[in-house]
Formats: structure tokens, sequence, C-alpha cells
């Protein structure tokens, strides 16, 4: 089965990166990993991703702003938040803001992939 | 780890958890006690009963000397009644030897006036001594055997040989009872006036006396109650060290600096209990910190093994590796963040130990990182290599610069921007870290008292009010300092003045956390 979606990996720990992008490209997606938030949203403006996966705290650039800045772009792009703290507040506030959805560090990497494809799924993939 | 910023009292017990009374024996009160008791009530009682016996003094001179007068009052009426009787005597004498009639009466009076020196006798030795008195008895004597003999003669003729004799002795009598009298008189008005001026004289010296008395009393009291003043200022500032005697007696003060260290003794105990909980909460902040930061790690292992266990069959035996080596290193990050918190919570007394400077400013900045980045701060070390290696309690040295790099963090808004430096300090044998940031500064009128224990700028929930204090207590126990420089608008620096290890033997690097 390729479903071909544009997935972009954003967390400034580079095993994430490392390790998400054969995971994640098993399902015959295409993959691409950054560590800098600004690196990311560069790549962004020049190519559409329909799933993006960002890590909520990061040093320049959070999570969240990633949110705002992505879905200024494209509307109809998926936004996936990892998040370190899993409060209930910082959730709720990336739902608020549009996030499809949320995983809490530590997860496996089949946790992401069921996400994954419940937004295939919306987005008729 | 204990830190308090006032000697605690020797005590065998915990101070933390018992209750005391003032009726126990604490040894810094040992030596207030053991004075001997000097009171102010006692001190009083003796002013007065000082004035009063001055004053018991005069009033019985004063009864003394007017019974005096009162005798000499009466004696003069003896000695004017004396007088009377001799001129009486005389003027009977002059009518016999001019008409030969009244001698009885004549030596009636003079039997009369005997009497009345023989009554006297004493009384007129006193006055005008043995010999005045043994003379006048003599002439009035002789006089009266004269006064006989002429009384015997027979005609005028023989009666008038006797006459300049009698005239003789006669006239000296009247003198000597004049003479009498008038120095009598003069005694009395000299006791008189004399007791005129006691009274001045009295009022003067008691005037000196109260004087005297008020003043030394008062120089006692209020040199006691400045000292007390003192106390006060420098219990308010924290310094919890008891009171000591320093005079050689006691009195109702020293039950009062009994008191005193009783409540210092108190607040030192709920100042202990709030620099626990003050840690308590240092550490459930540091925990929710590390507990964030021990998530990065745990993922990435997640992540690797989750991989690991799905691809096993299909992947290269380099791969599996390269993927067991990421497991294991994310593993050594995890343990060293929970080291680093258990360091930092572990309970322990003062270890002075020598330490780097370096690894100690590191270790601190370590166990901040994850705040600091949060905060969205950014942080600088800019270390002088070399520096000799200063003496302290680790976790205690860590919890200042903790302190201070988080007040900073507390103050700045993001993008922030706090440095810190060590360098030689110009004090020979110090070393000072500054801990600067870009911050609004510190308003001039809250500046002194940033030190204080229980002040803080901080909102309730954040702040205790006593991270500053606490650090400097800490500090200044090691012979250190710290001090601060400020203007609003133009950031904030501290600076942590620290000695420097002097023996070089005992030089031995903090093991790295």
């Amino acid at each position: 089965m390729k479903r071909n979606l544009r997935i972009m990996v954003i967390d400034d720990e580079n095993i994430v990166g490392k390790r998400l992008k054969p995971a994640l490209e098993k399902e015959g997606d295409i993959v691409e990993t950054f560590t800098d938030a600004r690196n990311a949203l560069e790549r962004f403006s020049e190519q559409q991703f329909d799933i993006v996966v960002s890590d909520i705290r990061m040093d320049d650039i959070d999570g969240l702003e990633v949110l705002e800045q992505v879905l200024a772009r494209s509307e109809k792009t998926k936004v996936i938040i990892i998040t370190g703290y899993a409060t209930v507040e910082v959730a709720q506030e990336a739902l608020v803001k549009g996030a499809f959805d949320f995983i809490a560090k530590p997860f496996k990497p089949n946790d992401l992939r069921t996400i994954i494809e419940k937004a295939a799924k919306e987005l008729g993939r | 780890m204990n830190i308090t910023s006032g000697e605690a009292p020797i005590q065998t017990d915990d101070p933390q958890f018992s209750h005391h009374g003032l009726g126990e024996e604490y040894v810094e009160d040992i030596a207030l006690k053991s004075r001997p008791i000097i009171s102010i009530r006692f001190r009083l009682f003796l002013a007065f009963l000082v004035i009063f016996a001055f004053s018991m003094i005069v009033a019985l001179w004063s009864i003394y000397a007017l019974s005096e007068i009162q005798v000499k009052i009466r004696f003069l009426e003896a000695a004017g009644n004396y007088l009377t009787e001799i001129q009486q005597a005389r003027r009977f004498e002059k009518n016999f030897l001019l008409y030969g009639t009244n001698l009885e009466d004549s030596l009636e009076h003079l039997r009369t006036a005997e009497s009345i020196l023989q009554k006297n006798k004493d009384t007129i030795e006193k006055i005008l001594g043995r010999n005045s008195i043994q003379g006048m008895s003599l002439q009035l004597n002789n006089y009266h055997k004269v006064l006989e003999k002429v009384g015997e003669a027979g005609d005028t003729e023989e009666r008038n040989r006797y006459e300049p004799e009698l005239r003789e002795y006669g006239g000296q009598l009247v003198s000597d009872a004049t003479n009498f009298v008038v120095k009598e008189r003069e005694a009395v008005e000299d006791a008189l006036s004399l007791s005129r001026r006691v009274p001045f004289y009295f009022l003067g010296i008691l005037m000196v006396l109260i004087i005297v008395i008020t003043s030394f009393l008062v120089k006692n009291i209020l040199s006691t109650l400045n000292r007390f003043l003192e106390y006060t200022n420098r219990i308010g500032e924290g310094d919890f060290s008891p009171i000591l005697p320093k005079r050689k007696y006691r009195d109702e003060f020293s039950q009062l600096g009994l008191a005193f260290n009783h409540m210092i003794r108190e607040l030192d105990k709920r100042h202990k209990i709030l620099i626990e909980s003050h840690k308590l909460r240092a550490v459930g902040t540091l925990v929710a910190g590390v507990a964030h930061e021990l998530n990065n790690p745990l993922n990435n292992t997640m992540l690797t093994a989750g991989l690991l266990e799905e691809d096993f069959e299909r992947l290269p035996d380099e791969e599996k590796l390269d993927m067991v080596q990421d497991i294991i290193k994310e593993t050594e990050r995890s343990k060293v963040i929970v080291r680093n918190l258990l360091d930092f919570a572990r309970a322990s007394d003062y270890k002075i130990i020598a330490m780097d400077l370096e690894n100690l400013l590191e270790g601190s900045i370590r166990l901040v990182h994850n705040r600091v980045k949060l905060a969205k701060i950014e942080l600088q070390m800019k270390l002088t290599p070399d520096l000799p290696p200063v003496h302290g309690d680790e976790q205690a040295l860590q919890q200042v610069f903790i302190n201070l790099i988080l007040n900073a963090v507390d103050a700045l808004p993001p993008r922030g921007k706090i440095t810190v430096t060590d360098s030689k300090s110009s004090q020979a044998g110090f070393i000072e870290i500054k801990v600067s940031d870009n911050g609004p500064g510190i308003p001039e009128h809250i500046l002194p008292r940033i030190f204080d224990p229980f002040f803080t700028t901080k909102v309730k929930e954040k702040g205790t009010g006593l991270g500053l204090s606490v650090s400097q207590g800490f500090v200044r126990r090691l012979g250190g300092n710290i001090t601060v420089e400020s203007r609003v608008g133009g950031g904030t620096t501290f600076t942590v003045l620290l000695p420097t290890t002097e023996v070089p033997s005992s030089v031995s690097a903090a093991p790295s956390p």
C-alpha cells in the first residue's frame, strides 16, 4: 500500500528523526526530518507537507509556533504535537490552536503510526 | 543540607520538633543566669535610701540643734536671773551702806545667786570654762564674806572701810555676770542663725545628690536599653546568635535578655522549618524540570528499541549495533540526570571541601539548564582558567548559584541574557563570581532590603523571600560575602566573594556530578 504522504518530523533530539524516518517510510510515505524548527519552516514554504510531527519544546521556535505557522500556510496539513510533559493544559492549547492530535513522550514508533493513519484517513488517503 | 543564617545554639535535643518553655536550661543562658543579682528595683531602692538617710541625718541634727537652743534659752534665763540677783544684792548693799537698812535682803539675794550658780555649775563650766566658774564662785564668796563682815561692823566708819573692797568684788561680779549673759546670748544667736542656714545647705547637697544618682541610674538603664535596641535590629536582620551578658551583674534586663534568647530560639526554629520547606519547594521545581528532561532520553530509547523490535530480522548487524549503542548512550544520559537530582536533594550536613570552581559552576548551571531554556533565556559562562580552588559545601554553594541564576530567570523577560563570570578578586585570597542579567534592574529603594529574610518581590506562590538571605548567610559563614549592584533599566549584577583554599595539599576537586 503506497500512500505517498509527505511527512515532516521536527524534534531537536536528532535520534527522534533518525529513528522515525525509517519507521514511517515503511508505510510508503516520504519523510523529511529536522532538528531545527526554522529550517523546517523554510522547507515548508518550498514544499507542502501533508503531516507535520513537531516536538512542543524546542530552543528557538516551539511546537505551538510551528503549529500556527504551518496552519497559516496550509490549512489542510495535519499537525501532530509531541509533548514531553503530557499535561492537559498543553494538550488542550495545542488542540484549540488546531493541532490534529498529540502524543506524549516516551512513545513507540507504532503509537505514532496509529495517529498518522487516523490523519491519513481524514486526508482521504 | 542545613542552611541557616545564624549560629544555632548548642542543644542536645532536636530543636525542630520539641517545644521549649522558659524554664529550661540552655547553654547560652547559663552566663546570663550566673551573674549576681543587682536588680533595678534594688538599685532604685538604694538610691532613695541614700537620699532618705541623708534627709534623716539632717532632720535628726535639726531636732538636736533645736533642743540645744531650747536648753541655751533656758540657761540664758537662769543667767539673766543670776545677773538680776547680783544687781539686787548690790542695790541693797548700797542701801545698807547709805542708810544701814536691807542687809538681810542683800544677803538673801546673794544666796539665791549662789544657788543659781550652784545649780548651773556644769553648764556654765561648759560654756565659760573651769577657771571662769571657779573665779566667779570665788568672787561671789569673797563678796559674801565682805558683806557679812560689813554687817558685823559696828559703825559707819568701819563699814566704809570695807566699801572699796565691797565695790571691787561687787563690780567684778556684775561685769562677770553681764559678760556671761552677753556671751550666752551670742551663742544662742549663733545657733539660731546656723539652724536658719542649714536647710539651704541641705537643699543644695540634696540637689547634687539627686542629680548624681539620677544620671548614674539613667545612664545605666539607657545604655542597656540601647543595647537591646541593637539586638532587635540585629535579630530583624536575621542574625539569630544568642544574647550574652555584657555586665558583671544581672537585673530585670537580664530577664529580658533571657526572654530574647527564648524568642531567638523560637524564631530560629521557625526559620529552619521555613528554609526546609523552601528547600523542598526548590527540589519540587527541580523534580518537575528533571522529569521533563528525562522524557527525552527515555523517548529516544523507546523509539530505538521499538524499531529494533519491529525490524529485528531484517536489519543488518551494523545497524542493530548502532541502535543498541544509542540505547546505551541514552540510558547513560538518563542516569546522569537522575544522579544530578539525587545529588541536589541528598540530605546531608555541610561538608567543607576544596573544589574546582569550574566544576561547581558547571554543575549548578546543569541543574538550572532546563528552567533557563524553558524561559527562553540565554545563559553564558565566561570562566577564567586556572583559578585556585575555593572551599565550602558543594551542595550549599551550588544552591547559592542556582538561587542567583533562578532569581535572574524570574526577573528576565524572554530572550533575556544571564552571564556568569569568575575572576580573581582585588581582595587577595578571594575569588569573585558575578551573575549578571540585562533585566529591568532593582529599584534603589528596595535594594538595601533584598538580603533581608522574608523579603521578596515575587508573588506569594513563587518565592519565600529566603533564598538570598540563606545564600548570604551561608557565604558569610565561609568568610565570603554577596553584594549587589543594580540600576533600573540597566540590569543587575550579584557578586559572590569566596575565599580560596589556603592549603594546597587539601585540594581535591569535587566529584563530577
